[in-house]
This record gives structure tokens, C-alpha cells and sequence, in this order.
């Protein structure tokens, strides 16, 4: 269903801040800087009830012995340790050192950890594309294959060539691949900008 | 009380003041470029006719057939809105593909609808998990389907990218059709390594450059660079739809005869078409 108001209302701000962006003016900038400054606001006060929600989900969820507990206590332990050591009086907040071991000591491990996996995964992905027999997958795969080979360290003449081989290849197939998608990723985000901008949708939306 | 007149003359003296107490940001070249590409974006986006046939190049148009299979196998589908979010830190190509998923979310949740079949929307975004319920609210009301809206959720995974790869690695339900739409990065083979596995079918899209190689291996429909913004315009059959590919088409021409020019020009050592553009030649 078209809800006239809200495309105005995208289409008014929109060009507010087009116009701020071309014309210095000072009552200009002040209006889209409270236009910028009201989207911060909307965006934080939801951000902050979607962290609440959150809690309150997995809390719920535990006192209604439902759905994952593991999980459930895992994310309300997480969220009371970084509200402790956030929030706590004396704290410095995101500056707090009891929040930046958190982040160095736990998180950060953490994450490195899932991606220790990836070498593991892209294995098993490149098998499964060659067994599936698809194309593009079957491409990609000989095309590693091809670089891994010219990626080898040997010394002599041949690692030379090799090695002017791989410097090639990086800057000029794999180069103007590249920069291709991301001309076209970049016009199509302007275009898609535009619509989003404009309020364009479909009937059925 | 003032007259017409009078008023007329505050509005035009005010609208004076306005202008006379402004000046342009960019040179007077710069900024008429800048409205000009605008003017012609915006003549090609409201061009009301189209002769452009469009492909499925993700095989979203077999949404239908999917759910169709998940009905029959009594499963769930899972819709995974990236790691980008629309809020969090990151940079403005990866929110705008978290909203060029959000069409493609109402495509598979209005096929899931009239199936029957319940939506698991992955995000680590809390407003994008807001909009992605307002999504699926839209697509029951537009099916008439309110009965079945309860059925499917929205997990906010929570912070960071790696959670959502993490999620979609270790969680065992096993979705009849996986969509995997929006900024995917480092984590992405994680992410779609999870997500396939098991899963009946499989779509992704995602216009991050250094990951189409991820999107390849995790097989099934794949929608590369500039495609999932592409793909938005391709859900329907609606004029306005079809003519944002038109448009864009017409732009990549225009942006190939630009480069191909300058590129004679400069060789031909007339005149430096990037550097004007640029504005690195003055001065």
C-alpha cells in the first residue's frame, strides 16, 4: 500500500539535504542538521529497545524454560558484563579498560577463532562446486588452482617468470574484473540511492 | 493585517535575503554537473515507457516452486539479511545493501505467505529487524495471510559479523529454501557454508566485490556485484521497476563512452577529460 506522507517526507528531506550538500547557507544547514540530527535520535532510541528487546527475550525465555537456554544465558551474561563493566560507577565507558579486555580478550579471540575455520570451509566449498559440476565454480576453482601455482616460491629464471606472471594476472585480468563490478556496483547504488531517495516501491509494497 | 501585496513582497524579499546570504559549496562547472546527472537520472527513473526484458539471474521468479517444496517437507525458510545492518557501524555501500534486501525479503516472504510457510529473517541489526517485521507484516497483509503472520520470527543474532556465520554454522534446524541477501565480507563462506548446509535450495546476493568469489563456491542462484541492486527492479513487472534497469543500463553506457573518450583524448594529448572531471587540474 503507497503512503503518499512518508514518500513526501523521504522526498523533502532528501532534497533539503541535496540542497545543503550544493548551497552554503547557514539556515539551511541548521534545518538539515536537525533533519541528520532527528534520524540519529530515531536510530539510537530504536537500536537501544532492540537491545532491550533482546534481554527481555532471552530472560523471558529462561523463566519460561523455552527455546535455547545455553544461548539465552550466554547473551544475558554477555550483555550484564559489558553493562558492568561499562556502567559501573568510575567507569570511562567504551574507554574503560574492564571493557577493552573484554573486547581484546574475549571477543575478539572469539571471532578469530570462527574464522580459523575458513581455510577448513573453503576446502570443502570448492570440492562441492567442482562436484556439483557448475560452471562458474568449476572456473574459479582451476582459476586458484592456476595461481596457486604461480604463487610458488622457486628461485631462478623460472621463479621469475612466475613471479611476473602472478604480478600480471593480479593487475590485469583480475584488476579490470574488479574494477569492472565495482563501476557498475557504483552506478547501480547511485540509481538505487535515487529510488530509495525518490520513495519508489512496487503496488504491492 | 497585511495585504496580498505586502505579502507577497516579505515572501520575495525574504526569499532574496535567503539567497543573497548564500553561496555554492562546489565552483558554478562542478555544480551544474552535478544537477545535470541528476536531472538525468531522474528522466530516465520516471521514463514511463519500457522495452527492456529483464532476466532471473538468483532464480528468484522459482521463489514460489521453494516454498512450495518447504510446504511439502513441513520446514521452515530462512532469510539472512547480511552482516551489515542499517545502523551499526559500517560504511554507506554495505547499508544500502541491507535496503536493496529488504524488496527481496517481501518477494520471499509473500511467496512463504501464500504458502504457508514460516520466515526465520537473521539480522544483526536491531532496525533492520524492525523493518524486516514491518516486511513480513506488509506481505501478509498484502495476501491476505494474517492468520499465518505469527508463525515467523525475527532473530537478532546480535552484535558483529561473525555472530550471524556462527549462528547460521551451528544452528541445526535444516530450512527447506536459504537466502543469504546483503553486505557479505570476510565472513561470507562461513556464513553461506551454514546456511547451505542442508538447506533445499539456495539464493545469495551480495555487491561486495572481494566476495563474489564465496558467493560462487556456496552454489545455487548467485546475484554478483552490482546485481542484487539490479534484481530489486527485476521482482516485478511494474513499469517504474523495469525502467531503474533501463536507467542503469543507459548510465553504464554512458560511464563506458566517458571512459573510452577521455581515454583517446588523453592519448591523443588533447585534453585531460579525468583530470576536469576529477578537478585535479586546476591550479
Amino acid at each position: 500500500m503507497r503512503r503518499p506522507t512518508i514518500t513526501a517526507l523521504v522526498v523533502i528531506i532528501g532534497l533539503l539535504l541535496l540542497a545543503d550538500m550544493l548551497v552554503v547557507n547557514a539556515a539551511l544547514g541548521q534545518v538539515a542538521g536537525v533533519a541528520v540530527d532527528a534520524a540519529i535520535l530515531v536510530a539510537a532510541g530504536a537500536a537501544l529497545a532492540g537491545v532491550g528487546a533482546l534481554g527481555a527475550r532471552r530472560l523471558n525465555d529462561l523463566w519460561r524454560r523455552r527455546g535455547d537456554p545455553i544461548g539465552a544465558v550466554m547473551v544475558v551474561a554477555g550483555m550484564a558484563a559489558m553493562l558492568a563493566a561499562g556502567l559501573r560507577p568510575g567507569s570511562t565507558g567504551t574507554t574503560d579498560p574492564a571493557v577493552q579486555w573484554l573486547v581484546t580478550a574475549l571477543l575478539i579471540p572469539i571471532g578469530a577463532t570462527l574464522f580459523g575455520l575458513l581455510f577448513v570451509t573453503t576446502l570443502g566449498a570448492a570440492r562441492r562446486s567442482v562436484a556439483t559440476g557448475s560452471r562458474e565454480g568449476t572456473l574459479l576453482v582451476v582459476g586458484a588452482l592456476v595461481t596457486s601455482v604461480l604463487l610458488v616460491p622457486l628461485s631462478g629464471p623460472v621463479g621469475e617468470w612466475l613471479a611476473d606472471a602472478a604480478t600480471w594476472s593480479l593487475a590485469v585480468p583480475i584488476g579490470s574484473v574488479l574494477r569492472g563490478l565495482l563501476i557498475g556496483i557504483a552506478l547501480l547504488t547511485a540509481v538505487y540511492a535515487a529510488r530509495v531517495v525518490l520513495g519508489i516501491r512496487g503496488a504491492d509494497d | 493585517m497585511p495585504s496580498p501585496d505586502e505579502l507577497l513582497g516579505r515572501l520575495v524579499r525574504f526569499v532574496g535575503e535567503l539567497l543573497g546570504s548564500s553561496s555554492l559549496r562546489f565552483e558554478i562547472g562542478p555544480t551544474l554537473v552535478l544537477l545535470g546527472v541528476l536531472l538525468v537520472l531522474l528522466q530516465l527513473v520516471a521514463r514511463p515507457i519500457s522495452r527492456w526484458v529483464t532476466s532471473d539471474a538468483a532464480g528468484l521468479a522459482g521463489v514460489g516452486r521453494a516454498m512450495a517444496l518447504a510446504a511439502e517437507s513441513g520446514t521452515d525458510a530462512v532469510v539472512s539479511l547480511g552482516g551489515a545492518g542499517v545502523t551499526r557501524a559500517t560504511d554507506a555501500l554495505g547499508r544500502l545493501q541491507t535496503l536493496a534486501a529488504f524488496p527481496i525479503l517481501g518477494h520471499v516472504a509473500r511467496a512463504a505467505a501464500r504458502s504457508g510457510i514460516p520466515l526465520r529473517v537473521l539480522t544483526n541489526d536491531p532496525i533492520a529487524a524492525v523493518m524486516a517485521a514491518a516486511t513480513i507484516d506488509a506481505a501478509h497483509a498484502s495476501t491476505a495471510t494474517p492468520e499465518r503472520q505469527g508463525r515467523s520470527r525475527i532473530v537478532m543474532v546480535g552484535e558483529g559479523r561473525s555472530t550471524i556465520a556462527a549462528l547460521a554454522m551451528t544452528t541445526r534446524a535444516t530450512p527447506a529454501a536459504a537466502f543469504a541477501v546483503g553486505s557479505l565480507r570476510e565472513e561470507a563462506l562461513l556464513h553461506l557454508d551454514g546456511l547451505h548446509g542442508g538447506a533445499g535450495s539456495m539464493a545469495t546476493a551480495s555487491a561486495e566485490a572481494a566476495q563474489a568469489p564465496s558467493l560462487l563456491l556456496s552454489g545455487g542462484g548467485v546475484l554478483i556485484g552490482p546485481e542484487p541492486f539490479q534484481a530489486v527492479a527485476d521482482l516485478r513487472t511494474e513499469v517504474e521497476e523495469r525502467t531503474m534497469i533501463m536507467a542503469a543500463n543507459r548510465l553504464i553506457g554512458l560511464a563506458i563512452a566517458v571512459i573510452v573518450v577521455g581515454s583517446i583524448l588523453v592519448l591523443a594529448g588533447a585534453f585531460d577529460l579525468a583530470g576536469f572531471l576529477a578537478g585535479t587540474n586546476r591550479g
